[in-house]
């Protein structure tokens, strides 16, 4: 194992930086996707459940069969691994995001408008930072789900730590294969620890003092 | 020992008079939790008289809810004894023992899944009812507490307010009829107006089943008002004085106590008393339709200030004073809309809150259908303050024994002696000759006083 | 003016009668409503598989198939394959009933309380390993065979029920508990009668939950030879057929909807009502 470890640590540390920041982008790009959703439907008891019951059933898509969808019209490669990874990441957040949005009192906003704060500005200074914990907490789900589901996307040969599994597994009962199904299943997990705490962290700084638990 | 546990158990005549309670006894109770270094509740010995509300008040966080826990042993003790009705229960089986006692929480502690019947027909069902049984008693309790089964009984807690949660909760705290009801905050968590209204009817219950209740509260009014007995704890359940609401509020042992009751003790006292215990004063009546001149003079011969005007079925409409007679000619009948009237069964304390306002510094007293009883002024109030506050001083001599370990330590051959007689009789007269010593007038110690005299 | 006021009272309250009925009827109108609206998203999730269904089939029956499309998929091979993936699901699942719900109990009692939270802190770590990986792991360690699939399959999903089975008994509100216990209830009988009809919405989400994660990882066990529509995938990746490949994705997308739909459905009866 140590053998394996050291021969390779370069290609692991590579696909485990590719890996992550894989992960990351995709859940940016979610983030930054599905707090505009939520913004836009959270206002209407219709397109709110709407949005939870397609966040809902598409949660229930296994993320295997959404890559097999992929690769048929986009072929192998990055994007399929970044749709499949960006769409899973999305949806916990959309969830949390208009939970967060609609549960905000009807006071607080009616008192920013009172003040004279325009639509958006109350959405931008007072709506979206007071659901930030819930659509932080989402994040931090999408977070530890994607990071599997970046490891099943190598399949469509996406990079990332999952080839290291791939690739163990297609030499079964070779030299080290074992090794590296283990190097891709640990570090996807410490990699799932690592982006926790910063997450963790980035709640720290961001969530105002005042409405922190 | 065996001498002890029958004097604490209900005297034979409890029968004949309806007590359906148990007496109870806390015997050198010790809890100490682990990690504690100060025990929970330390030593204490406490009676609980059989047919008894006693109320447990103290700040939060001095061993109320673990003392009554005791009981039935939803905590075990650490040391000592626990006797209910005669019978060592510290080793008996605690579910066994637990289903022969009430249990009240607050908010009723219902099971949100079950149907009112369910709730209140579990005990009975643990027990081994058939089901026309259970139904049966299920109805009769409904109505005790003055639910409509038929409106109430399907349905889930949520749908019902929390007052009839609340409700709920005590009638199927009754439900096997246990001679003991265990409640801890019961009504801390309905608004202050329904709050009253279980307070009334928990009365009107205990009227008419003479249970023996334990009741833990915060709210020091609802202790006088319940208790027939109360116990005032402090950290590690020290019991700073366990006497009646008229000799607590009349007579504090300590700071403690009176810091405790706080101010307006005087005014508390008020709600011990109803208007139709004192003396009323007579007042001069006149009719509408006389001439104002006579009846001014009947007044000015009976040496009062006013004359009260009643209607033809003897309903007081007007009150008037001298210089108002003095320039009537006739007396109409159009009643006065603010005439400061009481009721007949209501408190000293609204009685004078009435007085207050009234211009005459008294108030009309009504009784059945309205009818004219009398006049109650301030200084009828007075009177009946200090006539109780001399007569709780006197009347003691049954109270409960209460003491804690250092206490009781230091009284231990006097207590000893008691034991083996009268187990009320050492404490009661420790208390008197403490009373006796701190003599102080609580009624003109504080502003509720001065008020009264103001108003004067 | 009295009159006056009398017939004003009557007329008040001959109102209320009146109005009486139609608050009645009107009852039961938004109660059906409710009704309605409490089971208007699962008749929809149905009609969406249902309707998916159909447009695969139809697809399916209209596309211009090769020779080896239309042996790989002949209804026969499709029914094995969808037969041998439910199979893979329902045997995992019971395995993890067996062994997630009564230790998920076990753990929240008295004296094994104190593993609750590390038990959840390794359950949330545990989340995040690959369910691929797991799968090969298990391969390389027992072998390539459908036991090594249901092995893993168990051990991937014990984690949602386990953990919900021990988030339902600890959020059961600790006084309903002492009630239950000061009128005289034996621990068990509170946990029959009061902790786990109570959990039961959360334990039973945790239940679809884990079925969801068992049919999408079924999928993977075609990797390690365990059987199961993975096959399709796999298949028409290797040999770039597309409807094979699609038909695949497609067959267990939609067998983890319907089996998702009939746990929202369990759900729904077996909630307790009064919650
Ligand atoms: N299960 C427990 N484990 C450890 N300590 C406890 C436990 N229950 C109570 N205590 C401690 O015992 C003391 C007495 O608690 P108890 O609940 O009897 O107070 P209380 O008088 O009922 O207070 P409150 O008025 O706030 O209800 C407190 O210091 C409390 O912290
Ligand atoms: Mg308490």
């Amino acid at each position: 194992m140590w053998d394996f470890l050291g021969d390779r640590y370069e290609q692991i540390l590579f696909s485990g930086w590719q890996h992550f920041s894989l992960v990351v982008q995709c859940l940016i790009l979610a983030t930054v996707i599905a707090v505009i959703i939520a913004s836009l439907v959270y206002r209407s008891k219709g397109l709110t459940s709407v949005v939870n019951s397609v966040s809902a059933i598409g949660l229930t898509i296994p993320a295997f069969a959404l890559i097999g969808l992929l690769i048929a019209p986009l072929g192998f490669g990055v994007t399929p691994a970044v749709i499949v990874v960006a769409f899973f990441a999305a949806l916990p957040i959309l969830r949390n995001a208009v939970v967060g949005l609609s549960g905000i009192a009807p006071s607080i906003v009616e008192s920013a408008r009172g003040i004279g704060m325009s639509r958006f500005r109350t959405l931008l200074q007072v709506e979206l930072p007071m659901a930030w914990p819930i659509i932080l907490t989402g994040v931090r789900v999408s977070a530890q789900m994607v990071m599997g589901i970046a490891a099943v996307a190598a399949y469509s040969l996406g990079p990332g730590l999952g080839g290291f599994i791939f690739s163990g597994l297609s030499r079964s009962g070779g030299a080290n294969s074992l090794e590296s199904v283990l190097t891709g299943v640990i570090g996807v997990i410490v990699l799932a620890l690592i982006l926790d705490l910063l997450l963790v962290g980035l709640g720290r700084l961001t969530i105002p003092r005042g409405i922190r638990v | 020992m065996s001498e002890r546990n029958a004097s604490t158990s209900p005297a034979p005549s409890a029968a004949s008079t309806g007590i359906t309670g148990a007496s109870i006894l806390l015997d050198h109770v010790t809890k100490r939790f682990p990690g504690q270094v100060h025990p929970a509740v330390d030593g204490l010995t406490m009676e609980i008289p059989a047919g008894k509300i006693v109320m447990f008040v103290g700040p939060s966080g001095c061993g109320k809810t673990t003392t009554l826990k005791m009981i039935n042993r939803l905590i075990e003790p650490t040391e000592g004894r626990i006797v209910v009705d005669g019978d060592d229960v510290t080793e008996m089986n605690g579910d066994t023992l637990r289903r022969g006692i009430g249990y009240v929480i607050q908010a009723g502690g219902l099971f949100p899944h079950m149907t009112v019947a369910t709730n209140i027909g579990i005990v009975p069902k643990m027990l081994g009812w058939d089901k026309a049984r259970i139904a049966a008693r299920v109805d009769e309790l409904l109505e005790l507490v003055s639910l409509d089964p038929a409106l109430y009984r399907d349905r889930y807690p949520k749908e019902l307010s929390g007052g009839q949660q609340q409700r709920v909760g005590v009638a199927r705290a009754l439900a096997a009829d246990p001679p003991v009801l265990l409640m801890d905050e019961p009504f801390g968590a309905v608004d202050p107006i329904t709050r009253l209204r279980l307070q009334d009817e928990l009365l009107n219950i205990q009227d008419e089943l003479q249970k023996t209740i334990v009741c833990v509260t915060h709210d020091f009014d609802e202790a006088v008002k319940l208790g027939d007995w109360i116990a005032i704890f402090n950290e590690g359940a020290q019991l700073e004085q366990y006497d009646t609401p008229e000799r607590i509020l009349g007579d504090p042992a300590n700071e403690f106590v009176e810091n405790f009751i706080g101010s307006g003790a005087g005014l508390k006292q008020l709600t011990l008393t109803r208007v139709e215990e004192v003396g009323l004063a007579d007042a001069v009546i006149g009719n509408p339709g006389e001439r104002a001149a006579d009846v001014l003079a009947r007044v000015a011969e009976a040496g009062h200030g006013h004359a009260v005007i009643v209607d033809d079925r003897h309903r007081p409409i007007q009150w008037l004073s001298r210089r108002k007679l003095g320039r009537l000619d006739l007396i109409s009948a159009v009643p006065d809309p603010k005439l400061p009237v009481v009721g007949i069964r209501a408190t000293l304390n609204d009685a004078l809150d009435t007085m207050l306002v009234s211009s005459a510094g008294a108030a009309l007293v009504t009784g059945r259908r309205d009818m004219f009883k009398g006049v109650i002024d301030v200084r009828t109030v007075m009177d009946a303050i200090t006539r109780s506050q001399t007569a709780a001083v006197l009347e003691s001599d049954k109270a409960p024994v209460g003491l804690n370990t250092g206490m009781f330590q230091a009284q231990a051959s006097a207590a000893e002696a008691a034991e083996a007689e009268l187990i009320g009789a050492e404490s009661s007269s420790a208390q008197s000759s403490s009373a006796q010593s701190s003599s102080a007038q609580p009624i003109e110690a504080d502003g509720s006083g001065a008020d009264a005299r103001a108003a004067q | 003016m009295s009159t006056g006021s009398l017939k004003a009272e009557a007329g008040i309250a001959g109102g209320d009668s009146a109005a009486g009925l139609p608050i009645a009827a009107a009852a039961t109108v938004s109660r059906a409503r409710t009704v309605w609206a409490s089971w208007r998203g699962l008749v929809y999730q149905l009609a969406g598989i249902i309707l998916a269904g159909l447009a695969l089939l139809v697809w399916l029956l209209t596309a211009d198939l090769s020779a080896i499309e239309l042996r790989t998929l002949a209804p026969a091979a499709l029914w094995v394959y969808t037969l041998e993936h439910l199979q893979l699901t329902l045997l995992a699942a019971v395995i993890v009933l067996v062994i997630a719900i009564p230790l998920g109990i076990a753990l929240t009692r008295k004296p094994l309380r104190f593993l609750t939270a590390p038990v959840l802190a390794i359950a949330n770590i545990g989340q995040a390993a690959p369910a691929v990986g797991v799968v090969v792991l298990l391969a390389l360690w027992v072998g390539f065979s459908f036991w090594a699939a249901t092995l893993s399959l168990v051990l991937y999903a014990v984690l949602p029920v386990l953990r919900n089975t021990m988030i339902g008994l600890d959020q059961v509100d600790a006084r309903l508990v002492e009630a239950g216990r000061g009128m005289g209830m034996s621990a068990t009988a509170v946990l029959f009668r009061v902790e786990l009809p109570l959990a039961v919405p959360v334990m039973l989400s945790g239940v679809r939950t884990a079925l969801v994660l068992l049919v999408g990882t079924a999928a993977l066990a075609t990797f390690i030879n365990g059987g199961g529509l993975g096959i399709l995938i796999t298949t028409g990746v290797n040999l770039s057929l597309t409807t094979v490949l699609v038909t695949g994705a497609l067959l267990v997308a939609l067998l983890a909807l319907l089996i998702d739909w009939v746990g929202r459905v369990v759900e729904h009866v077996a909630r307790p009502k009064g919650l």
